[in-house]
């Protein structure tokens, strides 16, 4: 039941606040606040209650907290059943990002004191939002998932798109048309998947993840089968499927070329949202390529290992570039964030338990980090309504409470030793370093864009916070510039202290995923290989 | 050849030639006039093929009924080739294509059809208002009653749209 | 039977109460006849009567899909409220004439004769020239009349053409008794189904023979082209379905590839124009060629799970068209206008209205959890299985390309501000309708197992 009561709360909650009259506007705020204040309670219980030894995964019976109903079940005729299942369940994979969530979610609530403008419609759909994040990670049941991932899809695009900057409504529907985009063929994917896949027990056709991941299951001779010899466009449908939602997923990481409606989100986006898009959306697209791409198309993930490796790289690199060019504060961090989920990427296409481990940590720290950092433009932003680089000099002795937590989010995400960040870039390129599946030349580059990040989060600061105050707007500015409140201080603090805590502990989450990514790497390289040369000898 | 025959393909031959001349004439009273010959000699195939009824019908529904409405519409309209709007010569060439097509088609089905011996027909009394309106009252009762409805809702519709509105 | 006789005495007595000009009555007597016709049609449910020689069979697929049709048509009834009234006095006959076109699409759903398809598809198309052009002095319900009347009346030759071919090629109107004989006279038989295949796609609006279907949508009164994007359409597929599932079985090799080209122009043609149309309407009319080509989709690959896809989509399709036109028809009458501009603002002048609108244009565009999704989910699912893959990778980016267009009066309505800040007052009919149309889609889209398993 913790599942179903972390998802269906704040849609319970989301219904009570649209029946509640407009006049009780400034209630909603609370109303959510302590929604995500109570999931994150069930989360810290859930993190207690967690068996560190079930590595998950692949096996139902390894899974923890699951739920499992049916829920549609449709005659197809000759075709046979159809069966689509509620089923939810965590493991070492979800149950960082699980938390980490919740954690975002308080901090985007308390970040939501700056919306003024029709507070009912946003904190209705802020808890739509809400519940379909927590869907996604906890849903095993592939039709479920992709349901909760397109449910996140549209409140997204409404709160961009109404409370957004001034170009809201170019950045809301090119964010809708890029991640649909790939949503739909992911679809199809699902949908020859489920074609292919037998349930053991019942030998009806379904959507359940494990049961796909396990080739046993597959219908001789079906598209996905990994003896069927079939090729669609000329390849095998495997890899091809492998590729469609690895793209579908990228979109959401976002990986270079498909990262252009990133920024443009991030700019027009009001704080809370670009924080839960940093904090939380961009981990769903790693997510996804850990938890499906790999796990059920583990002949892809080595056959494409190096291209991920690439993509990876390049993000790395661009993202770094971009940043240093930017001049809009908020763009450089949504560049930052291309960099760093560039070694998510790296992390995943090394195929060892340190690369992946390293990959999810990063996931979780980027979470973190990149919650703050929005955090922090939206201080400023909030108060002035100007967020350009060069329009700031010498905040230091302007906001000196605001600058030290600056400070702290900067020198984190520039992976500083002791911060969180640190840990999982190092982990990422250890793994890649001792890679099979990917050259080494890619952890040498990985390692330059470390560099790179250093360089501009280094120079934004010498150019904002130090040097003699001076802002373009003046007086006015001057006096508007206040330092950091009790509320803001009290949504910081809790992200400085996180990022601090896992940089020293990091057990606090590998111990939690590391049964599970043993496990996950083994099996994919077994079975991959498996496949691959199955495949290879069917074609020859 | 027999006298049926020889009558056959003499009225085959006038109904394709006037059918031709309906389309080409440039004339709309000449193509009309020329319709009513079309129907004049279909209604002899009826004949031929002893199907009384319906070359009864064709003459007084089509020949008669039909085709002075037609008349008076055209008189109505007063047409001719200045308000005739011109097609473009693509427009002529796609047309023929299409139409050419379809001939092919139609004739290549139609050649590979067995001939039929039904020159000589099997049930020589078939068509005659005797036999028609048992077919019609007993097999196919449902569909002449449900006809009416199709009527009643067209002269509703009819009335609806001529009448003037009282407003 | 018993409904069809029920629907055509119900129009006759409205005929009547508007020549003792009770207007008052017309609306709830339409809706309690189309109630009993309902009722007598559940009556009969798994019973599989067969009337007068076979001409109709009521079936379930025939009883579905009729009670799908009176459904349709009282909630547009309820939608008409006073609509009628100020295009002109005579609402009793415009109820009629629809009433008289529901029973035609009964006849269509139910045929098992193809004397009984014709007259059918022929009640159905002269009530429909007539509605077209019941605004008499307004030019483009004029046009649209004319239009209609001419294009159909060809298609309706056509058909005709067809059944006689057919009938020369097997020398039978009976469905089962043409399906047993198909080989007998094989090019002439081919040579028929192509001709009523022609027809067919003509009166549901598929491309190439699409033509007419915006102008027409754009020139009738709003309603009537509620009625007829969903009334007519769904009849038209009901029967399309019936005719080929039964009758043209054995012969698939010869109009399947026809049928292909079709699928893909009709998507193609209707999503890429819709997404440049300036005004709803018009994009409505386009959007709902490019559902017929999904719809079609479900023809082509004719199996045992056709009859429910088709069920399902039109089911989705109608309820959320008239949640749609019923939008559109109350921003027309404040408005005066349906182009994209007047539903600017709509999300803060009428949060209800823009939110049926948002729920209906999602259905439409088939996103999660609203019933389009499962009605676009179960075609696309039947196709990959028959092993059509890029078939649906088309339909499925022009689905994408859909959902564009949908977001765009969705955009207008929440992200653009109005000129004026007037809300638009509706009767307590009419925001049944809409409301009840919402709670369906999203029932539906959550529990899609009520309707998917009648079948």
């Amino acid at each position: 039941m913790t599942l179903s009561i972390l998802i269906f709360l704040p849609i319970a909650f989301m219904i009570l606040v649209a029946l509640l009259p407009s006049s009780l506007n400034h209630t909603f705020k609370y109303i959510t606040l302590a929604v995500s204040i109570v999931q994150l309670i069930i989360a810290g219980f859930m993190y207690t209650h967690f068996n560190h030894s079930l590595p998950g995964v692949f096996n139902e019976q390894t899974f923890q907290f699951v739920e499992k109903h049916s829920w549609i079940n449709l005659n197809l005729g000759t075709l046979g059943k159809l069966q689509i299942q509620y089923f939810l369940g965590v493991d070492g994979i979800s149950i960082g990002l699980l938390i980490l969530s919740a954690f975002v979610m308080a901090i985007a609530a308390l970040a939501s004191w700056e919306i003024k403008t029709n507070e009912k419609g946003y904190f209705c759909l802020f808890l739509l939002l809400n519940a379909a994040i927590m869907g996604v990670f906890s849903a095993l049941d592939f039709f479920l998932f992709y349901i909760f991932y397109e449910l996140m899809l549209l409140p997204l695009y409404f709160l961009i798109g109404i409370w957004g900057g001034a170009r809201r409504e170019y950045a809301s529907i090119k964010f809708f048309l890029y991640t649909l985009l790939g949503s739909v063929f992911m679809l199809l994917v699902i949908i020859g998947l489920y074609f292919s896949v037998k349930d053991p027990v019942t030998g009806a056709h379904t959507f359940d993840m494990l049961s796909m991941m396990n080739p046993a299951n597959y219908v001789q001779g079906s598209v996905f089968d990994i003896h069927s010899s079939t090729l669609l466009f000329g390849v095998s449908p495997r890899l091809l499927a492998f590729a469609v939602l690895f793209i579908a997923f990228a979109i959401k990481v976002p990986i270079v070329p498909l990262h252009t409606w990133l920024p443009d989100a991030h700019v027009e986006a009001p704080t809370p949202i670009s924080i839960i898009l940093a904090g939380v959306l961009l981990k769903i697209g790693g997510y996804g390529i850990i938890r499906i791409c790999m796990g059920i198309f583990p002949d892809g993930a080595i056959y494409f290992s190096w291209v991920i490796g690439l993509i990876g790289v390049v993000s790395i690199i661009y993202g770094a570039m971009s940043a240093l060019a930017a001049s809009d504060l908020k763009r450089l961090i949504a560049y930052s964030s291309v960099s760093h989920m560039g070694f998510v990427l790296l992390g995943i296409a090394s195929l060892t338990v340190e690369g992946i481990s390293g990959a999810m940590f990063q996931m979780i720290s980027h979470g973190v980090l990149s919650s703050m950092l929005f955090f922090l433009v939206g201080v400023i932003y909030n108060r002035v309504h100007d967020r350009d680089i060069a329009n700031f000099r010498g905040l230091y002795s302007q906001m000196p409470t605001y600058s030290v937590f600056v400070f702290i989010a900067f020198f984190a995400s520039l992976g500083l030793p002791g911060f969180s960040a640190f840990i999982a870039e190092a982990f990422s390129l250890i793994g890649a370093f001792n890679s099979n599946s990917i050259p080494r030349w890619m952890a040498v580059v990985g390692a330059v864009g470390i560099l790179l990040g250093a360089a501009y989060f280094l120079w934004t600061l010498q150019r904002m916070f130090f040097g003699k105050t001076r802002f373009k707007g003046g007086e006015e500015w001057q006096s508007q510039l206040s330092d950091v409140n009790t509320r803001e201080i009290i949504a910081l603090s809790p992200m400085a202290v996180v990022a601090l805590v896992l940089g020293i502990m990091p057990f606090l989450f590998f111990d939690m995923s590391n049964s599970a990514m043993v496990e996950l790497v083994n099996s994919t390289l077994k079975s991959g290989s498996l496949h691959l040369e199955t495949l290879s000898k069917l074609l020859n | 050849m027999t006298i049926t025959q020889s009558l056959f393909y003499f009225l085959a031959f006038v109904a394709i030639f006037s059918s031709l001349l309906v389309v080409t004439a440039k004339n709309p009273i000449h193509s009309v006039l020329y319709l009513i010959l079309t129907f004049f000699t279909l209604t002899g195939e009826y004949i031929l093929l002893n199907a009384q009824f319906i070359g009864i019908v064709n003459i007084i529904v089509y020949a008669g009924a039909i085709m002075v409405l037609f008349l008076f519409v055209i008189m109505l309209l007063n047409l001719n080739v200045e308000s005739e709007p011109q097609k473009t010569n693509l427009m002529k060439f796609i047309g023929i294509i299409t139409g050419g097509i379809g001939l092919v088609v139609l004739t290549a089905a139609l050649k590979s059809t067995d001939p039929s011996n039904t020159v000589v027909i099997q049930e020589v009394d078939m068509g005659l208002v005797k036999n028609l309106g048992q077919v019609l009252f007993k097999e196919f009762l449902l569909p002449f009653e449900i006809v009416s409805i199709l009527f009643l809702s067209a002269m509703v519709g009819a009335v609806l749209l001529a009448r003037k509105e009282t407003k | 039977m018993s409904s069809i006789i029920i629907i055509a005495i119900t129009a006759i007595v409205v005929l009547y109460l508007g020549l003792y000009k009770v207007k008052s009555a017309l609306l709830p007597v339409s809706v309690l006849g189309l109630l009993g016709a309902a009722a007598s049609l559940v009556c009969v449910w798994d019973k599989n009567i067969s009337y007068f020689n076979d001409m109709l069979v009521f079936n379930n697929y025939a009883i579905a899909f009729s009670i799908l049709l009176i459904a349709t048509t009282i909630l547009i009834f309820l939608l008409s409220g006073n609509y009628f009234e100020k295009i002109s006095s005579n609402v009793a006959e415009y109820y009629t004439i629809l009433l008289f076109a529901l029973s035609g699409g009964v006849v269509m759903v139910s045929f098992q004769n193809m004397s009984m398809l014709f007259i059918g598809i022929e009640i159905l198309s002269v009530s429909m020239y007539i509605m077209a052009g019941i605004k008499k002095t307004d030019s483009a319900s004029n046009e649209a009349a004319l239009k209609y009347f001419l294009m159909g009346s060809f298609a309706t030759g056509i058909l005709l053409f067809g059944i006689a071919l057919i009938y020369g090629a097997t020398g039978s109107f009976n469905l089962v008794q043409i399906a047993g004989k198909a080989s007998e006279q094989p090019l002439l038989f081919y040579a028929g189904v192509i001709f009523m295949l022609i027809a067919m796609t003509f009166k549901v609006g598929v491309a190439p023979f699409h033509f007419w279907t915006p102008d027409v949508y754009q020139g009738a009164p709003t309603l009537v082209s509620s009625f007829m994007s969903t009334v007519v359409k769904t009849a038209g597929f009901a029967a399309f379905l019936r005719l080929f599932g039964s009758a043209f079985t054995s012969v698939p090799a010869i109009w399947t590839v026809t049928l292909v080209v079709m699928v893909v122009l009709t998507l193609l043609i209707g999503n890429i124009t819709a997404a440049f149309q300036q005004n709803v309407k018009r994009m409505l009319a386009y959007s709902s060629i490019s559902h017929a080509g999904y719809m079609l989709i479900a023809i082509l690959l004719l199996g045992q799970a056709s009859p429910n896809a088709i069920l399902i989509y039109s089911v989705a399709y109608s309820i959320a068209s008239v949640a749609s036109f019923g939008v559109m028809v109350a921003v027309k009458e404040q408005k005066g206008s349906d182009d994209l501009s007047a539903f600017n603002g709509l999300g803060r002048t009428n949060p209800v209205l823009a939110f049926v609108m948002t729920v209906a244009l999602c259905s439409l565009g088939g996103i999660p959890l609203t019933a389009g999704f499962f009605g676009k989910f179960y075609i696309f699912g039947v196709a990959i299985a028959a092993n059509y893959t890029w078939l649906i990778a088309i339909a499925v980016l022009m689905a994408a390309v859909g959902i564009y267009y949908y977001f765009k009066v969705i955009i207008a309505m929440y992200l653009r501000e109005s000129e004026n800040s007037e809300s638009i007052q509706l009767s307590l009919a009419y925001k049944f309708v809409l409301i009840f149309c919402i709670m369906i889609t999203i029932l539906l889209g959550i529990a899609p197992a009520l309707i998917t398993n009648i079948l």
